[in-house]
């Protein structure tokens, strides 16, 4: 009998999503599991979108913060030398100085660099909040009205606040990350909601948690492996959106990417070290099925590009 | 389908003040209650009883006999007290059960020789040696060896009642499919090893932590869906009439579209009233064929 090669049949496929004012990045659209490009289509490639923090960042490890070391006090230069040179897609505000248990800083003061640092770069925006609800649900609603109509990706958008900043998100024109605790049940859930809010399906992307690696990424990499299976294979339709990873926080939070060579010189190089651990984290939740990356270290990102190059070329 | 009620549990909190004062009336009212609401059997559970189990358990027996005639399944992890409600208990209308027994060795060897030498029956609760089985397979060898071990012991088949634990649809629908699987193959197993045996469950445990009012949707579905399997039995809520009249074939209609669709019929949704929608998108859930959200009923 001649072999016959195993095929999978999908009958969903992702939605595919317009982010940033004038639609410069479309995501999704995928017919087949990740870069199984002999079984379907990947018309768009993964992007990368990199971090900017809205206020000096505290417990960096030096080997992060070099690269951005002439910028790190300001918010504006950091996402335009993101952008102009370091090639970034997209750019990521982490409005950490909100944090009530830390600067705790005014709604007011966030949304005045969100607007500045929109108008300063050409590439789409994600500004994301500090997962505590009350602060998020009033920083993000504002941020969405005095943004209104520049599609920013708002997150994260968790049950808690999703009416609040859904409905805001509804009125002035941005797409939603709704984010949930790496359990696949809980993030059909949240889309459902989103959708009886009335949050349109062009609107909304996935976050299903993501930590790094060596810190519970298999969990992670589970659950979005199992919303592409149910989203591609078993047409649930509440599952098939992008997928956005915000995991440079995660990478550059560990020991290991914290620990200096004189600390532990078992761990090798730490420059080295945080560059591999952010590039392979970062290639896993890729082959999870992951459309959005948020990524910190040029290097490390330009290991993924070529990764995203190999794999998705046809040959 | 055979109900055991639930109801005389010292989780509930009227009869665990009434276990603590020794008041035998509100624990006598309840098992009449429970016995007019139309139960086969009366679960009497008292949760670890590590403190005066044996004393407990034999106050209990004693005084539930003296108002129904009911067969009891006896509920504790304290061994000694099963014991002790053993030696007490007086065959009226069928044997007492011990529930349970779990499937590790050093449970097996000190439950089995009970349940035999006082001519009881048993709960082979399906938990090994490293816990909940992953899937239908693990679930089978677990099954063999307690099947196995309490048929030498001893015991006949009919008096095993083999408990595959279900698990929450919500947090762990995969591990359900295991389940219904592992059902549909027990009748295989049992007739080698132990023919006539048993099966019996915690329906509620399925929908256990799903939105208050959708829980008894899910239980009457998963009830119709485990007797097509073949469970025997489910211990639930004495006082659910609802849960009365699907185990006693009275909802024919909804049996009827639930069955098609763990048979794997087409379905005509079109053709269906609302209510019978609902069943028929909550066996899916439960089947796997689509995947669990609180919001399940209004896709």
């Amino acid at each position: 009998m001649a072999f016959e090669e195993p095929t999978i049949s999908y009958n969903g496929e992702i939605r595919e999503i317009s982010l940033g004012k004038e639609a410069d990045v479309t995501v999704g659209g995928e017919t087949c599991y990740p870069f199984y490009l002999f079984e379907g289509k990947m018309p768009h490639r993964p992007v990368i979108a990199m971090d900017v923090y809205d206020s000096e960042p505290e417990e960096w490890p030096e080997s992060i913060l070099a690269p951005f070391a002439d910028v790190v006090d300001d918010p504006v230069a950091w996402a335009k030398k993101c952008v102009e040179s370091y090639g970034a897609e997209m750019i990521a505000l982490q409005l950490v100085s909100t944090d009530p248990n830390g600067l705790d800083t005014s709604p007011e003061q966030a949304v005045e660099v969100t607007k500045k640092v929109a108008a300063a770069i050409n590439v789409p925006l994600i500004v994301w909040g500090v997962a505590n609800p009350e602060k998020d649900r009033v920083v993000l609603k504002m941020v969405a009205e005095a943004c209104s109509g520049e599609n920013l990706i708002l997150g994260p958008v968790e049950e808690d606040v999703y009416k609040a900043v859904g409905a805001a998100a509804i009125a002035y024109g941005h797409t939603i990350a709704a984010s949930t605790p790496i359990d696949i049940n809980l993030a059909k859930q949240l889309n459902i909601l989103l959708g009886n809010l009335g949050v349109s399906d062009e609107k909304i992307l996935t976050d299903p948690t993501v930590s790094s690696l060596g810190y519970g990424l298999e969990y992670c990499y589970s659950v979005m492996e199992r919303i592409r299976l149910a989203a591609l294979t078993q047409e649930d339709e509440r599952l098939q959106f992008p997928i956005l990873a915000n995991m440079a926080k995660e990478v550059w939070k560990i020991k290991e990417t914290k620990l200096s060579q004189e600390d532990d010189p078992l761990l090798g190089d730490q420059t080295k070290r945080g560059i591999l651990l952010e590039a392979m984290t970062a290639q896993l939740f890729l082959l999870a099925g992951t459309d959005i990356l948020v990524m910190r270290h040029p290097d490390a990102i330009q290991l993924v590009r070529d990764f995203v190059d190999d794999l998705a070329t046809d040959n | 389908m055979i109900l055991i009620g639930e109801n005389l549990n010292v989780m509930v909190k009227k009869i665990g003040q009434a276990i603590k004062d020794r008041d035998a009336k509100p624990i006598q009212g309840m098992a009449v209650a429970e016995s007019e609401a139309g139960v086969d059997y009366i679960d009497i559970n008292l949760g670890p009883a590590k403190k005066g189990g044996e004393e407990l358990m034999e106050w209990m027996v004693k005084i539930v006999q003296e108002v129904v005639d009911l067969p009891l399944y006896l509920d504790t992890t304290n061994v000694k007290a099963i014991e002790a409600g053993l030696k007490v208990y007086v065959n009226k209308q069928g044997k007492a059960v011990v529930n349970s027994v779990m499937c590790r060795p050093e449970r097996m060897d000190a439950q089995i020789p009970v349940v035999s030498r006082y001519d009881a029956g048993m709960v082979a609760l399906l938990w090994g040696p490293e816990g909940l089985p992953r899937d239908a397979a693990e679930r089978g060898v677990l099954a063999t060896d307690i099947l196995q071990r309490a048929v030498e012991a001893g015991v006949t088949g009919e008096d095993i009642w083999v408990d595959p634990i279900i698990t929450p649809v919500n947090v762990q629908q995969n591990q359900l499919l295991e389940c219904n699987q592992f059902m549909s193959e027990l009748d295989m197993i049992a007739e080698v090893l132990a023919p006539g045996c048993r099966s019996t469950c915690g329906l509620s445990n399925v929908s256990n932590g799903a939105p208050d009012h959708l829980r008894p949707i899910l239980n009457q579905t998963y009830m119709i869906m485990l007797e097509r399997f073949g469970m025997r039995s489910c211990i639930v809520d004495a006082f659910d009439k609802d849960l009365h009249e699907v185990a006693h074939g009275k909802w024919p209609k909804i049996t009827a579209v639930v069955n098609d669709v763990v048979d794997g019929n087409e379905i005509d949704m079109e053709g269906l009233d609302e209510e019978a929608k609902k069943y028929v998108k909550t066996a899916r859930v439960l089947l796997g064929h689509s995947l669990y959200s609180d919001s399940w009923l209004e896709l």
